[in-house]
């Protein structure tokens, strides 16, 4: 019998039994978490379904108050009141409401993220918590409220590829830009339900927030879970995060993979993803790309929202004369409250605010459409976040994706550019 | 289950926004849901207005890509829209679908052979699905497994009284 990708070692562990690729089976399911966004409707069914009788264990849901942070209309205060009060009435401790920031990341900082575990949520960007090597997907109201109830849920276990991404890249291209570059090499089909293992040189370089950028892309192919190569320096910071030693999870060497993609990003320059597929990759000095007029920027959300991101965008927004362009309205947003001090403290509100950017409090910010930064027909916004579909910001926006090194640089300069010709 | 209905054809790729829109997440009664169905998709603005209940819907590769909201699938069940048969469906999707017992056919080269307005009629059981303006069959990939047990005792929910 071949050794197992991660994939198959965490469904084993969690069905108590080997499970293999393609197989359907029931799991335990170590967190269960819902946002303002999905939450209340898995509030409303569960009631409606099982009344008070109680979850099978309060103690493994979360609550992340993130979509809408804080409320801006009488609805959405509504359900994040239900939510508070379900939490209440079923001894649910774990509420991170409005003030904490994105939910993947502040429960990634609380340490309620551990390698091998098996996690739902009511966002289809939990996955992004592959980037410490935990099973987690996106999974709608229904699934909810049946983990809520019985503690498990159905799964069919994905088949792995590999990815070994080869070569090196010098500042300012980063995560991002590999990223993107990645996204336009894969494609939405050939991954399509599969667990894939990210390998090679590039990727074992990739820190924390390298790794988060390039997990929280992995949605738009379609792909189930993202998996990493152990990283020592990654490991340590879990394990400081969860105040106790955690074995880490690697595949076994003979594992079996559906099969290997090789790339290399020897060299890089930075990309954007053009309107209006993420997967519309083109590199930011490109005919038809640089000198596109923008007149929005966004830093943050949760494919860029670490204090990496922000360091790397304020560097960027200095070089490039340190102030936003008198036509761009550029949006800034920390993950969290932790990044947001963090911010404060290394300066970087200050370079930020001087620019004449706004700084908002941690949460999704726009990345949806639920909260501010709504586009008028006719804007151009460049943005870090992961999703670029026409009318996602209002009818007839158009959205590029970009590295914060991009935003910056574009936001200065009122077009967009490659950061590297400044 | 059978099903026989006028036609609607959406191309490839289109994403939950563009089935139901992020401004409207907010929303809980799956009534009201339905008023906001496809009206980001590109000339189906009008949509919620249009369908008749038993259409059918057919996509392209990809379709409801992007969030796990259920909205997107629920805003179609509730326009009365009998199932959808696509390319391919994004994962999350069609999860979802399985999840809420709402018939979802995956049916390579199916966009191939039907123009809107067409009736078809698309047998889940066995994945077969017939134009009817043109006579011309093809077979799609019935739901499996514990898929095909959980969607047809009418969802997840329905599945665990009995399991």
């Amino acid at each position: 019998m071949p050794g197992k990708t991660i994939a198959e070692k965490i469904f084993s562990r969690a069905a108590g039994r080997d499970v293999f690729p393609l197989e359907r089976v029931w799991l335990d399911v170590d967190l269960a978490v819902v946002r303002d966004f999905g939450g209340p409707n898995v509030v409303l069914e569960y009631d409606q379904q099982f009344g008070n009788a109680c979850p099978a264990h309060p103690d493994k849901i979360a609550m992340t108050f993130d979509y809408q942070a804080p409320a801006k209309v009488t609805k959405v205060a509504e359900n994040q009141r239900i939510c508070r009060e379900f939490a209440a009435k079923h001894n649910v401790e774990s509420v991170y409401d409005v003030q904490n920031g994105i939910g993947q990341h502040v429960l990634l900082e609380q340490g309620r993220v551990l390698p091998g575990e098996v996690i739902v949520g009511t966002d289809s960007h939990m996955n992004l918590l592959g980037a410490v090597n935990a099973f987690a997907t996106g999974c709608g109201t229904t699934d909810l409220t049946a983990a809520w109830k019985t503690g498990k849920l159905w799964f069919k276990c994905p088949p792995t590829l590999k990815i070994i991404v080869n070569g090196s890249f010098d500042s300012p291209t980063s995560a991002k830009d590999m990223t993107l570059f990645l996204m336009n090499k894969i494609g939405a089909d050939i991954a399509n339900y599969r667990a894939v293992e990210f390998h090679g040189e590039a990727i074992d370089n990739l820190d924390l927030a390298g790794r988060l950028t390039l997990a929280s892309h992995m949605t738009e192919l379609n792909i189930k879970i993202p998996f990493f190569s152990h990283s020592p320096s990654v490991h340590s910071w879990l394990e400081e995060r969860a105040g106790r030693k955690i074995e880490p999870i690697e595949a076994d060497a003979d594992a079996a993979y559906e099969g290997v993609l090789e790339y290399t990003v020897e060299g890089l320059r930075p990309v954007v993803a053009a309107p209006h597929y993420p997967t519309n990759v083109l590199p930011a000095g490109a005919e038809g790309i640089v000198g596109q007029k923008i007149n929005s920027g966004f830093i943050g959300s949760c494919s860029n929202g670490r204090i990496e991101d922000f360091r790397e965008g304020a560097e960027i927004l200095k070089k490039a004369g340190g102030k936003v362009h008198p036509d761009v309205r550029l949006i800034v947003t920390p993950s969290t409250r932790e990044v947001a001090l963090q911010m404060l403290h290394e300066g970087l509100y200050d370079i930020y605010m001087k620019a004449g950017a706004m700084v908002t409090n941690p949460g999704c910010s726009l990345c949806t459409i639920g909260h501010h930064g709504v586009l008028a027909k006719g804007d151009v916004l460049i943005s870090t976040s992961n999703r670029n579909f026409e009318g996602k910001l209002g009818r007839g926006a158009d959205i590029y994706l970009g590295s914060p090194a991009v935003v910056a640089a574009s936001s200065a300069k009122g077009v967009i550019i490659d950061p590297s010709t400044l | 289950m059978k099903f026989k209905g006028k036609s609607w054809v959406v191309p490839d790729d289109i994403d939950t926004d563009q089935i139901y829109h992020g401004q409207y997440l907010p929303v809980t009664d799956p009534h009201e849901m339905a008023k906001y169905a496809l009206t980001f998709t590109p000339g189906k603005e009008n949509f919620p207005n249009e369908v008749s209940e038993g259409d059918i819907l057919v996509t392209g590769k990809n379709f409801g890509c992007g969030s796990s909201r259920e909205h997107a699938v629920i805003c179609l069940q509730y326009n009365g829209v009998s199932c959808i048969v696509g390319e391919s469906f994004s994962r999350i999707f069609y999860r979802n679908a399985v999840n809420l017992g709402y018939p979802v056919l995956e049916c390579p080269g199916i966009t191939k052979m039907v123009t809107e307005g067409d009736e078809i009629e698309v047998d889940l059981d066995s994945g077969l699905v017939k134009n009817l303006r043109t006579g011309k069959t093809i077979t799609g990939v019935p739901l499996s497994d514990v898929e095909a047990e959980i969607s047809n005792a009418g969802g997840l929910l329905e599945y665990l009284k009995t399991h």
